[in-house]
C-alpha cells in the first residue's frame, strides 16, 4: 500500500513540477470564471466571486465520460465517493457525512423517498443534464432541515432560443445493459417545450456465484420529463416541468434457507409550476412543488403463496416565494414557504403527517470590487420538533481575477426522520424489536402489559422531544489561476451535536433488547480538499483530486478509557493507545484521482480515463472494544479506472467506446457495490 | 498487522511476568493460576421472540469443571450469566437455579492479568428478582451483538471478580461465545460454547 501511495505522490509531483516549467505558455480559457450557478444564493451567480466551496459538471463533462446514472458521475468528483452503508444502501459521502445528511435537488426541488436515511441516485438519468452544482458544507441557511452536509442540485436542459433540437442516444454495456435517451427541445417566441425520455435495463451482477442471489438483480426503468414553458412577456414567464420515473425490479430472498421471489416496484412522480415576475429592481419567484415516492415490494415462497409484502408511500407538497431586490452593487433574497409531508409505510402504526413553515433572508454585500460578502439565515418552524435558526457568514476577497480566499461559517441541521420517530419493527426471526421515539413510550407499555418485557434501561424516558442533529460547518479556501494551472484548496471542518444514534431501552422476556433513537453523538471531521489541473496543451489536461479526511466520534476521543481493550488474535485482551483509534466507519483517509483528457483535433476524437484512489477503511469492530482502531481487520485501499473513447462524425454523430471499472477490481466479500469490469459502446446523434 | 499483534502480545505476557513476580515479592503467597476453561455448552430453549428457557450450564471455580448439585458459583445459559447468590432473576423460570450461595459479582475494567486487587465490597452485586448481575443484552454487560453479522463478540477489557458461592474469590473473563474459539467467528460458527479464563484464590487475601 505504502508503494501504491508513493507512486501516487510522485506522479502528483511530476505533474507540478512540469506545472511550474511551463507556466510561460499562455490560456485563456476563462469560461469557467463566468460561469453562472444558482444553488449557493439562489440567485444567478458568478462561481468566480461565490464564497462558497463549489464545483459544477458540465453536460460536456458528463457526455465525455460516457456514464449514465447520476450516481456514477458524483462518484468521479474529488470529496464524493458512493459507498454501501451498514445498512446496504449506496448513499453518498461528502465531508465525512453520511448520505442522509446531503439534500438532492432536480432543478431546485428536492427528491424524496429515502431508504434508511440514503437516497437512491441511480434514479436519476443524466441524459438530459446541463449541469450538476455541488455546494459543500451546510446549507441550511437557504435549504433547512437534510442540507447539513451540503447540497446537489441537477439542472437539465432547457430552450433557450428558437429552435427544434435534441438528440437520440443509445448505449450498451456489460451485464446487458441498455440506456436509451431522447431529448427533444423547441422554442418558437414565447412559447417552449422540451421532453426527454430514458430507457434503462440490466440483468443486474453477481460477484459471487456460489451463492443463490446476486449482488444487484436484473431491472428496469422509465424516466420521462415533459416541460412547458410560457413567457407572457418579458417580466413574467411561466415554467410547468413534470418527472415521472418508474422502476421494476426482481426481489429474492433466502430466509431459512427457504428461497423467496417476488417484485420490488418503484414509482417517482415530480411536478413543479414557477413563475417568474421581474418588477423594476425586484424579481420574484412564485414555485409550486408536489412529489410522490411510492415503493411495493412482495416475496412469495415457492408453492407462490405471499410471505411479505413491504411498501413506502411518501409525500411532499410545498409552495415557496422567493425575491430578489437588486441594489446598486448588492442584492437582498428572502424566501418563505411551507412542507407538507407524509409517509405511510409498512412498519408504522399510521400514515404520519409533518408540516413546517419557513422564512429566508439573504444579504449579498458587495462593499468593493473586490469583497463580496454573504450573510444570511432560515427559521424553520416544525410540527415535530424544536423550531430552528440556521445562519451562515460567507466571505470571498479576490485578489485579483487569478487569486482568490474565500473563508465561511455555517449552521446546519438535519430533523429527526419519520423513521426515527414512529418505527415500530419486530425482528420475525430474532426477535428485538426497534422503536421510533414518538411511539416508544406507549409501545413499551403495551410490551409491559402483554407481560413481554423483562426490565426498562433506569433514566431512559422519552419525555423530552428529540432533537434534530446540528453542525457548524467551517470552510476555507483558495482559487489559485496561473497561465495553464488552475488550483482550487478548501480546508474544512464539521462538528456535529445530537447525532441520532440507535440505543436499548428495554430488554424483552426472550432475551433480546428494546432499541429506539437517541441524541448520543458528538461527532467530528475534518480535512483538506484539494483540485488542480493543468493545460499541457489545448488537447492535453491532467487534473488531479485529493481528500484528506479524518472523521471521528467526540466521546470516543474523550472518554477513551471505555475502549481501550482490544482482543487480539489470541482471544487475550490488550490495551492500546488512545492515538490508535481510527476514526469512524467507512471513512478512507485518503482519496484521490487523476482524469486525464487527450483531444485528437485531426480525428475528432476525445480520451478520458479517470483513475480513482480509496485507502483502508473500517466497516465494524473486528476486536471487542466497540470502535475502529489499528488493530481491527480493515477493507484494504484499492483503485479502480473508468476509460471512455468518444469520436464525432460531422457534427451530427458521436461514437463513444469504454469500460468503467477497467482494472476489473473485485472485492465480493466486501464491497458489493463495486461490479468487475464493464465494456460499452453508445452511438449519439443529434439534431 | 499480525506483527504488531505479536508485539502488543508479547508487551502484555512481559507485563504480566512482570506483575507475577513482584506479587510474589511481596506476598509470599503462591500466585493463582490463570485457567483456560474451553467449549462449556450451555444451550437455551427458545429465543427467537419466544420465551427462553433451559437448565443452565454450572462451572465451580474451585472443583474446575461443570457441575450439578449447589456448589456452582457461575452459570451460563445462552447469552446469560448468572452467580450463585441473591435471588431468581425470573421467579416462573424452571430452568434457573435457586441461589444457595453467597456469590456476588463486580465488573472490573482491564487486561485479565492487570486485575489484581479485589474491588471494593460495595461493587459486588448479586441477582435479584429481574435484574440480573450480569445485564443481558448486546452492549449491556460482557458482550456486543452486530446485527449485521449476527456475531455475538466478548467485550475486551471486561474481567468479572465473582465472589463464590462459599465467600472465595475468583475473576474469569470471557474469551469466545462460539465452539474452539475461532479468532475471527463467522455466521457459520457455532454456539453457544463458551471458552473464558480463570483465575481462583483459595487464599484468605485481598488480591489474586
Amino acid at each position: 500500500m505504502k508503494i501504491k501511495i508513493t507512486l501516487f505522490a510522485i506522479v502528483a509531483f511530476a505533474v507540478h513540477i512540469s506545472a511550474q516549467e511551463t507556466q510561460k505558455d499562455t490560456v485563456n480559457s476563462k469560461e469557467e470564471l463566468s460561469e453562472l450557478v444558482i444553488t449557493g444564493t439562489r440567485t444567478e451567480r458568478r462561481l468566480s466571486t461565490l464564497p462558497l466551496p463549489m464545483t459544477v459538471i458540465t453536460a460536456e463533462t458528463i457526455a465525455k465520460t460516457g456514464v449514465t446514472r447520476l450516481n456514477e458521475i458524483l462518484n468521479e468528483q474529488t470529496g464524493i465517493i458512493l459507498i454501501p452503508d451498514q445498512s446496504g444502501f449506496e448513499g453518498i459521502q461528502m465531508q465525512g457525512l453520511d448520505a442522509a445528511y446531503t439534500m438532492i435537488l432536480i432543478d431546485g426541488v428536492p427528491l424524496v423517498g429515502r431508504s434508511s436515511g440514503v437516497l437512491d441516485l441511480s434514479r436519476v438519468s443524466v441524459g438530459n443534464i446541463e449541469r450538476i452544482e455541488i455546494v459543500k458544507g451546510a446549507s441550511s441557511a437557504l435549504y433547512g432541515s437534510e442540507a447539513m452536509g451540503g447540497v446537489i442540485n441537477v439542472i437539465t436542459k432547457r430552450p433557450t432560443k428558437d429552435m427544434l433540437g435534441g438528440s437520440l442516444s443509445y448505449r450498451y454495456a456489460t451485464f446487458n445493459t441498455n440506456d436509451a435517451n431522447a431529448n427533444l427541445l423547441w422554442k418558437k417566441k414565447k412559447f417552449a417545450a422540451n421532453i426527454f425520455a430514458n430507457f434503462f435495463s440490466s440483468d443486474g451482477y453477481d460477484l459471487d456465484k456460489s451463492t443463490p442471489l446476486k449482488n444487484v438483480e436484473s431491472y428496469y426503468n422509465t424516466t420521462i420529463q415533459p416541460k412547458l414553458y410560457y413567457d407572457f412577456s418579458d417580466n413574467v414567464k411561466l415554467t410547468v416541468s413534470n418527472r415521472f420515473y418508474n422502476q421494476k425490479m426482481d426481489n429474492r430472498a433466502i430466509i431459512d434457507s427457504e428461497g423467496y421471489k417476488g417484485d420490488a416496484k418503484e414509482n417517482e412522480w415530480n411536478s413543479q409550476i414557477k413563475l417568474q415576475h421581474t418588477w423594476n429592481r425586484l424579481y420574484t419567484e412564485y414555485e409550486l412543488y408536489a412529489t410522490n415516492y411510492k415503493n411495493d415490494a412482495f416475496l412469495k415462497d415457492e408453492n407462490n403463496v405471499l410471505f411479505e409484502n413491504s411498501y413506502y408511500d411518501q409525500w411532499l407538497f410545498r409552495p415557496e416565494i422567493r425575491t430578489t431586490l437588486s441594489l446598486k452593487k448588492d442584492k437582498i433574497t428572502g424566501g418563505v414557504g411551507v412542507n407538507y409531508e407524509s409517509l405511510d409505510r409498512t412498519y408504522f402504526d399510521k400514515n404520519v403527517k409533518f408540516n413546517s413553515q419557513y422564512v429566508f433572508l439573504q444579504y449579498d454585500y458587495n462593499p468593493t470590487e473586490k469583497i463580496n460578502i454573504l450573510a444570511g439565515f432560515r427559521f424553520d418552524n416544525h410540527s415535530e420538533y424544536a423550531s430552528q435558526l440556521s445562519p451562515k457568514l460567507a466571505i470571498n476577497y479576490k485578489f485579483n481575477s487569478d487569486f482568490s480566499l474565500k473563508g465561511s461559517v455555517g449552521y446546519g441541521y438535519k430533523a429527526p426522520d419519520f423513521r426515527q420517530l414512529f418505527f415500530d419493527f419486530t425482528n420475525p426471526s430474532v426477535g428485538y424489536t426497534v422503536l421510533g421515539y414518538n411511539v416508544a413510550e406507549a409501545r413499551l407499555n403495551q410490551f409491559e402489559e402483554q407481560g413481554q418485557l423483562l426490565s426498562r434501561i433506569p433514566g431512559v424516558d422519552f419525555d423530552k422531544p428529540l432533537e434534530a442533529e446540528s453542525s457548524v460547518n467551517f470552510n476555507f479556501g483558495t482559487y489559485f489561476r496561473k497561465n495553464k494551472f488552475r488550483l482550487e484548496v478548501n480546508v474544512f471542518y464539521n462538528s456535529i451535536h445530537n447525532l441520532i444514534e440507535t440505543g436499548v431501552v428495554a430488554q424483552k422476556t426472550n432475551g433480546q433488547n428494546i432499541f429506539s433513537y437517541f441524541n448520543i453523538d458528538e461527532i467530528f471531521t475534518y480535512g483538506l480538499e484539494y483540485n488542480s489541473s493543468y493545460n499541457f496543451t489545448k488537447e492535453f489536461t491532467v487534473s488531479l483530486g485529493y481528500q484528506y479526511l479524518i472523521a471521528k466520534n467526540k466521546s470516543v476521543v474523550d472518554n477513551f478509557e471505555d475502549y481501550q481493550y482490544i482482543r487480539n488474535s489470541d482471544l487475550q485482551t490488550v490495551q492500546i493507545q488512545k492515538s490508535e483509534y481510527f476514526g469512524l466507519y467507512n471513512r478512507s483517509k485518503h482519496t484521490a484521482n487523476i482524469k486525464i483528457a487527450y483531444t485528437i483535433p485531426k480525428i475528432k476524437t476525445d480520451i478520458n480515463l479517470r483513475v480513482f484512489y480509496r485507502s483502508k477503511y473500517g466497516m465494524s469492530d473486528t476486536n471487542g472494544n466497540n470502535i475502529l482502531d489499528k488493530y481491527d481487520n480493515f477493507i484494504g485501499d484499492y483503485f479502480t479506472a473508468n476509460l471512455s473513447i468518444s469520436k464525432n462524425i460531422a457534427d451530427k454523430f458521436m461514437l463513444q467506446a469504454g469500460a468503467t471499472n477497467l482494472f476489473d477490481y473485485t472485492n465480493p466479500a466486501q464491497i458489493t457495490n463495486l461490479a468487475g469490469r464493464q465494456l460499452f459502446a453508445r452511438i449519439q446523434y443529434n439534431f | 498487522m499480525k506483527t504488531k499483534f505479536l508485539k502488543l502480545s508479547l508487551l502484555a505476557l512481559f507485563i504480566f511476568t512482570a506483575s507475577c513476580s513482584s506479587d510474589d515479592d511481596k506476598t509470599e503467597e503462591t500466585p493463582v493460576v490463570t485457567t483456560k476453561v474451553s467449549n462449556i455448552y450451555a444451550p437455551q430453549t427458545g429465543g427467537q421472540g419466544q420465551p427462553v428457557g433451559g437448565e443452565f450450564t454450572k462451572f465451580s471455580f474451585s472443583q474446575n469443571k461443570t457441575v450439578t448439585d449447589d456448589s456452582w458459583d457461575i452459570a451460563f445459559r445462552g447469552t446469560t450469566i448468572i452467580v450463585n447468590g441473591g435471588a431468581k432473576i425470573s421467579t416462573t423460570d424452571t430452568g434457573e437455579p435457586e441461589r444457595k450461595g453467597q456469590g456476588a459479582v463486580s465488573i472490573v475494567s482491564g487486561t485479565f492479568a492487570s486485575v489484581t486487587a479485589f474491588p471494593a465490597a460495595a461493587t459486588f452485586v448479586q441477582d435479584k428478582d429481574k435484574v440480573s448481575a450480569i445485564t443481558t443484552g448486546s452492549g449491556n454487560g460482557w458482550y456486543n451483538y452486530n446485527s449485521t453479522t449476527h456475531i455475538v463478540s466478548p467485550i475486551a477489557g471486561k474481567v468479572f471478580v465473582v465472589k463464590t458461592h462459599d465467600g472465595k474469590y475468583a475473576k474469569f473473563e470471557i474469551l469466545s461465545y462460539y465452539k474452539d474459539a475461532p479468532a475471527a467467528p463467522s455466521e457459520t460458527s457455532v454456539s453457544p460454547y463458551y471458552t473464558f479464563n480463570f483465575a481462583y484464590q483459595a487464599n484468605s487475601t485481598t488480591t489474586f
